[in-house]
């Protein structure tokens, strides 16, 4: 038979029993036969002598038997209260001879007198819970005393106690020592099963006691429900400790003692557990010396008593957490508390009175000192006071940074330099570090914690680079500026793991994408280190870049960019306060070389089409802002752009692509004497026609066709040289011819065809119907030779809606619209 | 003559009814078969004895008609031979005749009754009246049993027993009894301190334990019974626990303690703890206690009563005759339990301690008792 089987079993036969003598017991007090039920009542509880059953098991039969003693608890309290009192029945039951029917028994009938008569109720209860010691097999004590506790729950006195007058039916001093004391019983008798059968046994044990701890808790969940509790009372030691051992001896209490034969002598004992509450639960709890019961109980106390109570006896609590046994998980119980007090101080502010962040920190220095805790514990104490100072004094920034200072002490004291990212210890320092970023959302109160970069430093690589990572997207959600220098410094000082190399990096590619991502955060930050005035942005960009230059090839690119746009942009600035800073042009000059210099960065990282795009809008922004000497400036960039062109720019597509640009920057580039502008129109449609493919060709030279046309000089007018760009067009028609597929001709053809027409309807008179008719003659001759596919598809759709354009232009020109009314003549 | 002789003639059956002084009628709760009243120490037992003649027509002749008194011991082993400690007379009528029913009153003024009726398991001490008609022939005979109950008063000296004993390196536990001396009605109220555990107790239980010892010398008998069997303990103490004992006497069936009556036999109880280990051996400790019987309040201020000196007098105490005992009790009131932490107000006994077999050892581990 199995071991379960065999428990189903037991438990079987225990049940049958209990339902029979039950039975028996029912039908006799029905018939008033009480002593004859007593007997039945007494052969029923015999079954929880039983040591066969699990603690469950041991549960199951516990609750059918004390079901069934409801009713005899019952049946006597009607009989008492109808005065049918049975004499000496407190002294009858006590003739069983077996302990434990007797003591459930004595339980019951106990509860009876209390129930009917309230002035036994103090001496009763003590006897009962004194008596209950007879039983030390832990689990049939720890279900008689829960039985007790049981029966007691609803007549426990909770009346204050006061000095002056006596309650024989008990105050709440005696309710707290009546619990008390079977808390400590009960407590003893849960350990004691750690030590009990054969160590291999030990995790079936441990199970087990896990099973029954509710049973020694609830004692303290009693203790809770009582109001007359107090403050006071919860925290001090007791007054009175000799008066009431006097009180045994009044000659006013004797006739009860003796009618009953109450336990006299154990008043002595009593005397020990005379203390209110938090100090008697804690010494229990300390000298019990057992790790699950104090892990237990102490989550037990923070858990059922009030906060306010917590608050005022924090001191004692976490003194008593250095005394618990080494193995403790005393870091979870303090965290608990720390965090049950955080809420209850972020809700309630009259609880700022207790110093609660000195008190903390204090006594869990102690607790870090009396206990070696792990290092991880510490920092994850640290934590918990880092949470506690930021939600319940937000303003008080000290706080914040003095967990900090004793976690950096700590480590300084441990001699440890570095931190593995894999070591628990970088986890839960990083949940801290994390804490203040989250509360504050605000990068700027961050850093006027003095020990946070301190701490930075601590983490090896990855922990670094992950808090630089956390710190900047933060900063880039709440958009918090920095506005100064110093702190630009700082900042960039702590996010340094995506500044610049590390020593401690780990060699080997890091994830590009990635890599990407974190730069690109980086680089949306630079738009948020910004002061708003403009000489101290100024400095604000130099540090940055000063920073940036450090970055090596793969960083610059991220970084830089942004830089030279916050500086175009401060140009802009300057170019609006002309009228108010009289060194402005100066200072734009100093902006645009800085700006020169820092792409020049670029071009040294072998980069190539991004410094010539930096160039270009450098170029647009100064011919902008007219400052002295800014043709030279911008011609400079220009040519700078020009130059990466030339000569870094190799591949086809991007040529074309960087050619576009050159010519379109050129385009809106206004600053430009026809000195400086000829060569470089001239430069732009000869690289135009120099590129590679005859495609390529057509379209930059048809591209570059603007040049001659809206491009402006220098004293704004528009260029409009139909001539030129005439040539250019019929360079382009030239060059279409040359390609040998006839679907790109015909494509170029259709492009062409537009370009002529912008330029017709422009009012460039060298374009004729003739040179139109021509063209669309071309392409109709050649459009019908196209295989169909989609491409020639998209070509064919091109070209109606050009043609159909124009007739729409035609047919809806006015009379006076000469432009496209002479455009009658068209074949189309 | 004849007719007499052959038991024709007359005869008569005796009555007695017996009358208290206060009239009222006590009965002995105990035996409910013969419902017999009880007397104590120097009360008159008075009455009268009724004889009622069987046949109205004819005569009863006797040489005289008695009333004794009696108080005897017997020995069960010893049937013939009765021994009377008590016995008076008193002469109801002379000889002579008698022809119709006939009531005698009697009186035995303050009559001396030294000792308990017991019954026991060996030896029977019995108080009874005897009527006795003396004929020529055959007397007619009519006897009636009374209950004596001997009484004490509180004793002065009641000290608590206290002691300290143990196995050495195993089990050492200090026990405390309130009293040495419990009338029949009372609680024995006390503690078990577990000093040093080293064995894995089941279970603890006091028994009562009546000892009757009759004989003399070589012939000394005893006779050991377990009145009652008291579980205190459930499982396994460890060092430091304190196990309450209450123990209500009332309800067992006990004597006063009866020692060396009418230097005959003895009654004496004594408390034994036994402790239970998982392997089922017995570790006990016994230690006597001396019952007593509380007078009844109306009684209380009843003079010039003999005390019997077997008994808990105050005055004298145990008896120089007594075998030495092993404990010598602590002085102390009891009630006041504070000090006891003081080393000489207890005793500390070793194991293996002791003279004779009644208390041969402090704690003993013995696998049969």
């Amino acid at each position: 038979m199995t071991q379960m089987e065999d428990q189903e079993k037991q438990l079987e036969f225990a049940l049958a029993s209990v339902q029979k003598q039950g039975v028996h017991m029912k039908m006799c007090l029905d018939k008033n036969k009480l002593m004859e039920a007593l007997k039945h009542a007494s052969a029923m509880l015999a079954e929880l002598r039983t040591s066969l059953l699990s603690p469950k098991s041991y549960y199951e039969l516990f609750m059918k038997v004390t079901n069934e003693l409801c009713y005899l608890d019952l049946y006597l309290v009607e009989e008492f209260e109808r005065g049918r009192k049975v004499d000496d029945l407190y002294q009858i039951i006590q003739y069983a001879g077996n302990i434990v029917p007797r003591l459930y028994l004595l339980i019951t009938v106990g509860l009876v007198y209390i129930k009917t008569n309230t002035n036994l109720k103090r001496d009763l209860l003590k006897d009962l819970v004194e008596m209950c010691r007879g039983v030390q097999h832990p689990l049939r004590g720890l279900f008689l005393r829960h039985y007790l506790l049981q029966c007691s729950k609803n007549v426990l006195p909770d009346i204050p106690d006061n000095e002056e007058t006596e309650h024989p039916e008990g105050t709440v001093r005696d309710s707290i020592d009546f619990i008390l004391m079977n808390f400590a019983e009960m407590n003893k008798l849960w350990v004691r099963m750690q030590h009990q059968g054969h160590s291999r046994e030990k995790e079936r044990r441990e199970k087990e006691r896990e099973e029954l701890k509710i049973l020694v808790g609830t004692n303290l969940v009693r203790l809770s429900h009582l109001d007359s509790i107090t403050l006071d009372k919860y925290r001090k030691l007791h007054k009175k400790l000799i008066q009431c051992s006097i009180k045994v001896n009044n000659p006013k209490f004797e006739p009860v003692q003796q009618k009953f034969h109450l336990l006299c002598y154990p008043f002595v004992m009593w005397k020990q557990h005379l203390q209110v509450v938090l100090p008697g639960i804690l010494e229990q709890i300390v000298s019990c010396r057992d790790a699950i019961a104090q892990e237990y109980l102490m989550e037990c106390i923070i858990q059922v008593f009030p906060d306010e109570f917590h608050l005022y006896t924090l001191n004692v609590f976490l003194k008593s957490c250095c005394e618990l046994q080494p193995s403790v998980n005393v870091k979870t119980i303090v965290i608990l508390m720390i965090n049950r007090l955080t809420i209850f101080t972020f809700h309630n502010s009259n609880a700022s009175e207790v110093k609660l962040f000195e008190v903390l920190t204090e006594q869990i220095a102690n607790i870090i000192q009396s206990r070696d805790l792990p290092l991880e514990d510490t920092v994850s104490l640290q934590a918990a006071m880092v949470g506690l100072a930021l939600k319940c004094y937000p303003d008080n920034l000290d706080y914040v940074d003095k967990s900090l200072q004793t976690i950096s002490d700590t480590f300084a004291k441990r001699k440890i330099e570095k931190i593995s990212h894999k070591n628990p210890v970088s986890r839960e320092l990083m949940a801290l570090m994390k804490l203040p970023i989250d509360n504050y959302n605000d990068l700027l109160l961050v850093m006027k914690l003095k020990h946070f970069p301190e701490i930075i430093e601590y983490f090896d690589y990855t922990g670094r680079k992950t808090i630089a990572i956390y710190l900047l997207q933060n900063a880039v959600q709440c958009r918090t500026m920095i506005p100064s220098v110093e702190q630009t410094e700082i900042v960039l000082t702590m996010v340094s793991p995506l500044v610049k190399d590390q020593p401690d990096q780990p060699v080997g590619e890091e994830d590009p994408e990635d890599f990407a991502e974190e730069q690109s955060l980086l680089g949306r930050f630079v738009h948020h280190m910004k002061a708003d005035e403009p000489d101290l942005q100024f400095k604000i960009l130099m540090a940055e870049r000063e920073h940036f230059s450090l970055g090596g090839n793969k960083r610059i690119c991220y970084t830089l960019p942004p830089l030279v746009f916050q500086a175009y942009q401060l140009a802009l600035i300057y170019s609006g306060k002309r009228k108010e800073d009289e060194l402005w042009e100066k200072k734009c000059r100093k902006i645009f070389q800085f700006c020169h210099q820092t792409i020049l960065e670029l071009t040294k990282a072998e980069l190539a089409e991004l410094p010539l795009r930096l160039f270009l809008q450098g170029a647009l922004t100064i011919s902008q802002i007219n400052f002295k000497n800014y043709e030279t400036v911008a011609y400079e960039f220009y040519s700078q752009a020009f130059t990466l062109y030339e000569e870094e720019i190799s591949e086809s597509k991007c040529q074309l692509a960087a050619i576009i640009l050159l010519i379109g920057t050129f385009e809106k580039i206004n600053c430009f004497d026809e000195e400086n502008a000829e060569p470089v129109r001239t430069q732009c449609a000869l690289a135009a026609s120099k590129l590679l493919k005859k495609p390529d060709q057509c379209r930059a030279v048809a591209i570059s066709s603007h040049l001659f046309w809206s491009a402006q000089n220098n004293v704004g007018q528009p260029l409009q040289d139909g001539k030129r760009v005439m040539d250019c067009l019929k360079k382009c028609v030239r060059i279409t011819k040359q390609c040998m597929e006839v679907s790109v001709q015909v494509q170029l053809f259709v492009e062409l065809l537009n370009y002529y027409v912008y330029f017709y309807e422009r009012g460039n008179n060298n374009v004729s119907v003739d040179i139109l008719n021509q063209l669309i003659g071309q392409i109709k001759k050649e459009i019908t030779g196209l295989t169909a596919n989609e491409e020639t598809e998209q070509i064919t759709k091109h070209f109606e809606n050009t043609i159909a354009y124009l007739q729409n232009r035609i047919e809806s020109a006015d009379t006076e619209d000469s432009v496209f009314k002479a455009l009658e003549g068209l074949m189309l | 003559m004849l007719q007499t002789f052959f038991g024709l003639g007359q005869t008569a059956e005796l009555e007695i009814i017996l009358d208290r002084p206060d009239g009222k009628k006590k009965l002995d709760e105990s035996s409910k078969k013969d419902q017999s009243l009880i007397y104590y120490d120097g009360e008159t037992v008075s009455g009268r004895v009724n004889v009622i003649l069987k046949k109205s027509s004819s005569r009863l002749e006797h040489q005289g008609i008695k009333v004794e008194f009696i108080g005897q011991i017997e020995m069960y082993y010893d049937r013939g031979n009765h021994h009377e400690f008590t016995s008076l007379v008193k002469e109801l009528a002379r000889p002579g005749e008698m022809l119709q029913n006939t009531s005698y009153n009697f009186e035995f003024l303050n009559v001396e009754k030294p000792y308990e009726t017991y019954t026991g398991s060996n030896v029977r001490l019995r108080y009874f009246l005897r009527v006795t008609v003396i004929r020529r022939i055959y007397d007619i005979v009519k006897e009636m049993d009374i209950i004596v109950h001997t009484l004490s008063s509180y004793p002065d000296m009641n000290n608590s027993i206290k002691m300290e004993v143990g196995i050495e390196d195993c089990l050492h536990i200090e026990f405390e009894y309130n009293k040495c001396k419990y009338h029949l009605k009372d609680v024995i109220v006390g503690k078990i301190y577990f000093l040093l555990v080293r064995i894995k107790i089941k279970h603890m239980e006091i028994a009562i334990i009546k000892r009757e010892t009759t004989g003399s010398g070589p012939n000394t008998f005893n006779e050991n019974e377990t009145i009652a069997k008291y579980e205190i303990m459930d499982g396994a103490p460890v060092r430091g626990e304190s196990i309450p004992i209450r123990v209500f006497l009332a309800g067992y069936d006990l004597t006063p303690t009866m020692r060396d009556v009418n230097k005959r036999f003895s009654v004496r109880y004594f408390l034994n703890l036994v402790l239970m280990d998982e392997e089922d051996r017995r570790y006990f400790k016994q230690q006597e206690i001396t019952l007593w019987r509380k007078g009844e309040k109306h009684l209380k201020g009843m003079q010039n009563r003999n005390e019997p000196s077997h008994l808990v007098s105050g005055k004298d105490g145990p008896k120089g005759s007594e075998a030495p005992r092993t404990t010598s009790q602590s002085v102390q009131p009891s009630g006041s339990l504070d000090n006891t932490d003081s080393e000489n107000d207890h005793n500390h006994s070793p194991m293996n301690e002791g003279d004779d077999e009644q208390i041969r050892s402090s704690i003993e581990d013995s696998t049969s008792e």
